[in-house]
C-alpha cells in the first residue's frame, strides 16, 4: 500500500485513461496558438470561465457512480434555478447582498431539489432520466416565471468568485469531495454503483445511500449555479439547460462509466477540463459554434471507445 | 463470540401449502441442508438470513436468555447473522472495486475515526482475516477480478466474518472452488463451530455435508423429510429421503 508518486499516476491512468492524454495534448495547442490567454497572470479569469462547467460535470458525478442507470439530468436547469434566485428573488428583490445568506440558501436549495430527485428514484422508484427529467423541465419553466428576461448586475463579491478569486468555489468544491471520499459513505457509493443486489447482501442500505447520492449532486451543482452566477455577473433564465449534456459528455470523457462504480471526480472534471480546452482551440481558429458541437460529438464518442478499449486491455490481462 | 447463541425457525412455513418447520441451529453446530435444486432448502436458509419472508411462523436468536425475532434482512445482519451468498459473480463481489474494498464493505464504520476512515487500520484488519484463510491476493489494492475463484470465495467468507457473527448462513460456499481450497474452507467451519459459532450450509454435494456437518436436514417439497445425524448420516440415506424413498 506504498503510495509513491508513480502508483499515483497509474491510478490516475486507470481512472481516468485517454481524458488524461487528451488533457495534455490539448493543453500543448493551446500554450502555443494563444500563450498570453495562459500566462499566470489570466489564471484568475481562465478558471473562473472554466469553473462552471467543471462544476456541472463533478455535480454530475456521483448519482452516476451510484449506478443502477442513476443520473441527474436536472443539474444545468438547477445552476440556472440558483442563479434567477440569487440575482433576481434575493439580491435585487430582497436586497439581501451577504454572502452568509446567499450562499447556505443557494447550498439550502440544491440539497432540497436533490432530495426531490433522491426521493422519486429511490422512494417511488421512478426511472432516474424520466424523474429528473420532470426537474428539469419544471426547474425551466419555475425559473422562466421567476425571470422572464436577463437581469444584472450580481453582488461584487459574487463576481470576484469569477476573477482573481476564482479558484476559492472549485477548491471548496472538492475539498467537500475529498472529505465525502474519506467517509464510509464513499465505500458503500462504489458499491452499490458496482452491484446494488451484492451490496444488499453485504448489508448495504441501498436506498438511503442513493438518496444521499442525488443530495450530493444537487448541492454541488448548487455550487456551480453560484460560479455560474460569477461568471455571467447576472441573471440568464436560458443559460443553465445547456450545461446538462455537456456535463455528462464530459464525465464520460473522464472515464466515469455511466453503469456506475468506476471513476471518479477527478476524472469528471479532467473531462470538463478537455472540453474547455478544446473550446478554446477550435475558437482560437475562428471555427463556428456549429462545427464545435460536431467536435465535442466525436470527441467524446472517440474517448469513450478507447476508454472501452484500455479497460478491456486491463481485464484481458487480468483473467 | 464467546456467548453461546442459536437460530430458532418456528412453525416456519416457506410455501403455501408446506408443512410447518420447526428447527433450531444450535452454537457449535454445524447443519448441512440437502435436497434436490429447488426443493425448499434454498428459500429455508434465505428465510433464516431474513432475505425472504416466510407465509407463516418466525425466526428468532436466542442468545444468552432472550430473543430476538429476525423479520428482515437488517435486523438479522444486526443480530449477527452473516449471509454468504451463492452466486458469487452475481450477487457477492463487487467487480470493479479492490479486494480490500470488497472485503471492508460490511464493516466499513469500523474503520472510522471520528467518521474518517483510516486505510492502515483496514489493512490490518484484513491482514487477520487473509492469514486466517489464507487468501492468495499479491496485492489488497488489486480488483478483486484478478483472483482466483476460490479466493474470491475467501474474500467474501473474510467480508462475512469481519462481522463477528454468531451465526453463520452458508449457500453452497464451495461451488466453483478447488478441492484445496475446500479443504481449507473445510477446516475453517470447523474451526468456527468449535468456537461457538452456529452454521448452517447448503449444499449440492452429498459428500461435502457428510464430510463436514454434524446432523443433515433434507428438504423435499419445501419441507423437511429427513434429520439425519451420527451414523444415520450416509449417502444413501440422503439420496433415499431426497428422493422420497424408504432408506
Amino acid at each position: 500500500m506504498t503510495k509513491t508518486p508513480l502508483h499515483i499516476l497509474q491510478r490516475l491512468w486507470r481512472d481516468t485513461g485517454f481524458a488524461l492524454v487528451l488533457l495534455v495534448i490539448l493543453l500543448v495547442v493551446n500554450l502555443i496558438l494563444n500563450p498570453t490567454r495562459f500566462q499566470p497572470s489570466a489564471w484568475g479569469s481562465l478558471i473562473g470561465l472554466a469553473a462552471p462547467l467543471i462544476g456541472a460535470a463533478v455535480a454530475s458525478a456521483p448519482v452516476i457512480l451510484g449506478g443502477r442507470g442513476g443520473i441527474d439530468i436536472s443539474v444545468g436547469p438547477l445552476m440556472g434555478f440558483v442563479n434567477a434566485i440569487v440575482i433576481q428573488l434575493l439580491f435585487l428583490k430582497a436586497g439581501i447582498s451577504s454572502p452568509f445568506v446567499i450562499i447556505p440558501a443557494a447550498l439550502l436549495i440544491g440539497a432540497a431539489i436533490g432530495a426531490i430527485n433522491g426521493a422519486l428514484t429511490t422512494l417511488v422508484r421512478i426511472q432516474p432520466i424520466v424523474a429528473t427529467l420532470g426537474t428539469y423541465l419544471v426547474l425551466t419553466g419555475v425559473t422562466l416565471t421567476i425571470l422572464p428576461a436577463p437581469i444584472g448586475p450580481a453582488p461584487a463579491w459574487l463576481k470576484a468568485l469569477a476573477g482573481p478569486w476564482s479558484a476559492l468555489p472549485l477548491i471548496a468544491l472538492f475539498a467537500a469531495w475529498w472529505t465525502i471520499r474519506r467517509l464510509p459513505y464513499y465505500d458503500q457509493l462504489m458499491a452499490i454503483g458496482s452491484d446494488d443486489r451484492a451490496a444488499y447482501t453485504a448489508g448495504v442500505n441501498v436506498t438511503r445511500v442513493r438518496f444521499i447520492a442525488y443530495v450530493i449532486t444537487g448541492v454541488f451543482a448548487a455550487i456551480a449555479g453560484l460560479m455560474l452566477t460569477a461568471l455571467i455577473g447576472s441573471a440568464d433564465p436560458n443559460i443553465g439547460q445547456a450545461y446538462t449534456l455537456i456535463s455528462i459528455a464530459a464525465v464520460a470523457l473522464g472515464g466515469v462509466s455511466l453503469a456506475g462504480g468506476r471513476g471518479g471526480l477527478v476524472g469528471a472534471s479532467i473531462g470538463a477540463i478537455d472540453i474547455f480546452l478544446l473550446q478554446s482551440v477550435l475558437t482560437a481558429f475562428n471555427v463556428s459554434t456549429y462545427v464545435l458541437q460536431i467536435a465535442y460529438g466525436a470527441i467524446l464518442v472517440v474517448a469513450v471507445i478507447l476508454t472501452a478499449v484500455q479497460e478491456r486491455a486491463a481485464r484481458g490481462r487480468e483473467v | 463470540m464467546s456467548d453461546t447463541a442459536s437460530l430458532h425457525a418456528r412453525d416456519l412455513v416457506i410455501r403455501r401449502g408446506a408443512s410447518p418447520i420447526t428447527e433450531k441451529i444450535r452454537s457449535g453446530e454445524i447443519v448441512g441442508l440437502a435436497g434436490l435444486d429447488g426443493h425448499g432448502q434454498e428459500r429455508f436458509l434465505e428465510t433464516l438470513a431474513g432475505l425472504q419472508k416466510p407465509i407463516a411462523g418466525s425466526v428468532s436468536l436466542e442468545r444468552c436468555g432472550s430473543e430476538r425475532r429476525i423479520t428482515d434482512f437488517r435486523k438479522a445482519v444486526a443480530a449477527r447473522i452473516a449471509y454468504l451468498p451463492r452466486d458469487r459473480r452475481a450477487t457477492g463481489i463487487f467487480p470493479t472495486q479492490s479486494v480490500l474494498d470488497n472485503f471492508a464493505i460490511s464493516t466499513v464504520s469500523e474503520d472510522a475515526r471520528f467518521g474518517f476512515i483510516r486505510a492502515g487500520h483496514r489493512a490490518r484488519r484484513y491482514e487477520v482475516y487473509r492469514d486466517r484463510l489464507s487468501i492468495a491476493a499479491p496485492r489488497p489494492d488489486a480488483p478483486i477480478t484478478t483472483l482466483s475463484g476460490g479466493n474470491q470465495q475467501k474474500v467474501l467468507l473474510a467480508r462475512a466474518l469481519a462481522l463477528q457473527p454468531d451465526v453463520l448462513l452458508l449457500n453452497d460456499p464451495t461451488r466453483g472452488v478447488d478441492v484445496a481450497t475446500r479443504h481449507v474452507l473445510y477446516d475453517v467451519f470447523r474451526g468456527l463451530a468449535a468456537d461457538g459459532m452456529a452454521l448452517a450450509v447448503l449444499s449440492s454435494e452429498i459428500e461435502e455435508i457428510l464430510l463436514l456437518c454434524h446432523r443433515v436436514l433434507v428438504f423435499r417439497d419445501h419441507d423437511i423429510v429427513a434429520n439425519l445425524k451420527g451414523s444415520a448420516m450416509t449417502t444413501d440415506a440422503v439420496i433415499a429421503a431426497m428422493f422420497g424413498r424408504a432408506a
